[in-house]
Parts: C-alpha cells; structure tokens; sequence
C-alpha cells in the first residue's frame, strides 16, 4: 500500500491550466490530456511526493488534486 | 548519435520495445518542443531510482526537455545523484570519474569538433556541487580558464546527499548536517563569482521555480557554449532527505531560497547579448 496522486477530473476540467504537470519531478507520470483538458496521474509511477498537491491547493487554491492510498495486485 | 541513428528501420517497429516506440513517434528528437508542453509528449528521461519529491530530479526533467538538439547532445554527469536520472534518458551519458568531468568534457568536445566539423554537437556537464566545486574544482576551474566550449551545469544541494550528509562547500555558512555537527563554520562559495572571473561567457544562477525561465536559461547556456566559451549555470536543487523538508514542501522552500539567496540571475558577455539580440529579433521576424 502507498499513496499516490490522484486527479479529480470534473474539478480540473473547469481549469485549463496544467501547472501540475509542470511541477512533477517524475518523467512521464503526471500526464495531461489533451482534447479532454485534464491533468491523469500514471499510479505506477507516482512516488506520492504531493508537490502537486501543493501547486494546485496551496499556490492556486484549486483543491483538485488529492492523495490517496492504493494498493498494488502483487 | 544524430537523426538517422534515432529512427528506426522501416519494418522493425513492432520488435522494439513500446517505449522506445513512443519515444520516436512523440518524443522531442528532431523537434523544437516547448517546456510548457511537458506532460503532452514522451520525454527523454524515463522512470529513475531518485527519492521521492527531489527537485534535482525535477531540474533533470526540465534539462531534457529544454535540450536545443537532444539528438546531437551528449551528457556527462559524475558520482552523485543528478547521474542517477541523468543516466536514464535517451541521450548519451558518459559517467566521468569523480572529479574529472570537465577534463573529460573538454577532451571530448575538442574530439567531436575533430570528428564532425560540420556538424553542431552540444557537451553538457551536469554534477553536482561535490563534483565541480569541491573534489574537481581543479579541473572545473582549468576547463574554464582554457575557454573549452561547453556547458557546465552544478546542481547544488549543498550536501553530499549519497554518503550521509557530509558539508560541502557549497553548504551555507552554520548549516548544521549529520555528519556536521558543530555545523559549517565558513561561507558557501561564491560559484558564480568565481565563473565570471575563470572566463566564462554566460554565467546564471537560478532555483527551479519557473520552468519556462529554467529551459530558456539552458537554451542560452547551450547556444552560447557553441559559439563563444565556457557557460556555468548554478542550480539551487534542495536535497529534500538530508535538509528534512517534507516532500511537499520541496517547492514552497526553493520559492523561499529563491527570496534569500538564490534570486534569478544572468550575466553574461557584451558578445554574447548581442548575439542572443540577434537570434530574438530573427525569431520576432519569423513570427510576424
């Protein structure tokens, strides 16, 4: 079991601002979509650091990103 | 490398591996992509064994991302955890022994311009502030006094992050470590100071707090390196575990540090500001 981020997409298709995105240290984890104008989150690769919590809650005030706590098949 | 050595052979797609697939089809090789289109295309550097939140690993993300020619790039990194994301991109990493990276860097790209005279291929060092400042500042230092043209990148967390969290020089004055205890008792040395005075031609200082200005820096260090010497860029990377910020604070403290001491920063050379005047006002005429 560990945390990872996790979108929640209504709420971040309202923005179009993918300052998340630009923020993760991970490569190829936190994605955005394009023609949907939401941010998605690779679990496998998340290592639960939420700074992108941090830049969507704290800095902007938008609370569309949450951790929470997953647990993989093997 | 280069282009033709990145494509792969028509009617071979299906036995490469998927990432590397993706990395053809939407990657960045043979483009001119934006740092703002991060998270639209398959990037470079791929999953890496960093700790969580570190914003070293964050600046490497942005690095391969703001590359002018991935293709024609090749990266040196040395003993220290930059190497442990550098290592795991698609762009050629040569591992220098501790030290030695700008010696190496500089053989190299004398090497390179002997070998493909026509062609533009970019040096970039990236180590940290134990690598370049401390163990090789010798050889960083020699690198700069011989205006050997490439780029030299240190990515300071002011510790020595693998082997425990002894000081460095880098660390600021009074900073207190586990295995420091009495705390640092002389100042951070001035890098860039020293950079300015060793030769460089395009010296910046930067904390990861906007990526647009940290590729647009890369690019200029890049461009100039080309053309006219020794560029040094000095990133503020925090190292999250052995400084004890929480992960999710990492950017709240390097938009702090960015407040104190680690203010954005550019200097470089009165040819060097013409030359990027130069390239700015091509790009506005393409524009219009």
């Amino acid at each position: 079991m560990y945390y990872v981020a996790d979108v929640n997409e209504t709420d971040c298709a309202k923005y179009n601002c993918k300052q998340c995105v630009l923020f993760c240290p991970e490569p190829n984890t936190l994605m955005y979509h394009d023609s949907r104008h939401v941010a998605w989150v690779n679990y496998s690769r998340c290592k639960g650091c939420a700074i992108c919590v941090y830049v969507c809650s704290d800095l902007l005030k938008r609370n569309c990103i949450q951790m929470v706590m997953v647990t993989t098949g093997d | 490398m280069g282009l033709e050595y990145v494509r792969i052979s028509p009617g071979f797609e299906k036995y490469m591996p998927k990432d590397y697939v993706d990395l053809v089809q939407y990657g960045q090789f043979g483009k001119q992509i934006d740092v703002q289109q991060l998270g639209q295309f398959k990037e470079l550097v791929e999953e890496h064994p960093m700790c969580a939140g570190c914003f070293m690993a964050y600046f490497v993300r942005v690095f391969y991302a703001a590359l002018p020619n991935p293709e024609d790039t090749i990266v040196i990194g040395t003993a220290g955890c930059a190497r442990l994301a550098l290592s795991q991109a698609a762009v050629p990493f040569i591992y220098g022994n501790y030290g030695d990276t700008n010696a190496v860097a500089s053989g190299l790209k004398r090497a390179l311009s002997i070998r493909f005279p026509d062609k533009t291929k970019d040096v970039v060092v990236i180590a940290g502030d134990g690598g370049l400042i401390d163990i090789g500042f010798g050889m960083t230092m020699h690198s700069w006094f011989r205006r050997e043209k490439f780029t030299t990148i240190m990515v300071d967390n002011e510790v020595y992050g693998n082997t425990g969290g002894q000081e460095s020089g880098m660390s600021p004055k009074g900073v207190q470590l586990k295995m420091a205890p009495k705390g640092k008792q002389f100042d951070k040395i001035n890098a860039v100071e020293l950079a300015k005075t060793a030769g460089c031609v395009y010296v910046a200082k930067l904390s990861p707090t906007n990526p647009k200005r940290i590729a647009k820096t890369i690019k200029r260090a890049i461009l100039a390196a080309r053309h006219f010497g020794p560029t040094f860029i000095h990133a503020y990377t925090s190292c999250n575990i052995e400084y004890s910020i929480p992960t999710e604070k990492v950017l709240e403290d390097a938009r702090k540090r960015e407040k104190q001491d680690f203010a954005f920063y550019e200097w470089m050379t009165d040819e060097v500001k013409e030359f990027f005047e130069e390239i700015e006002k091509k790009t506005e005429e393409v524009k219009a």
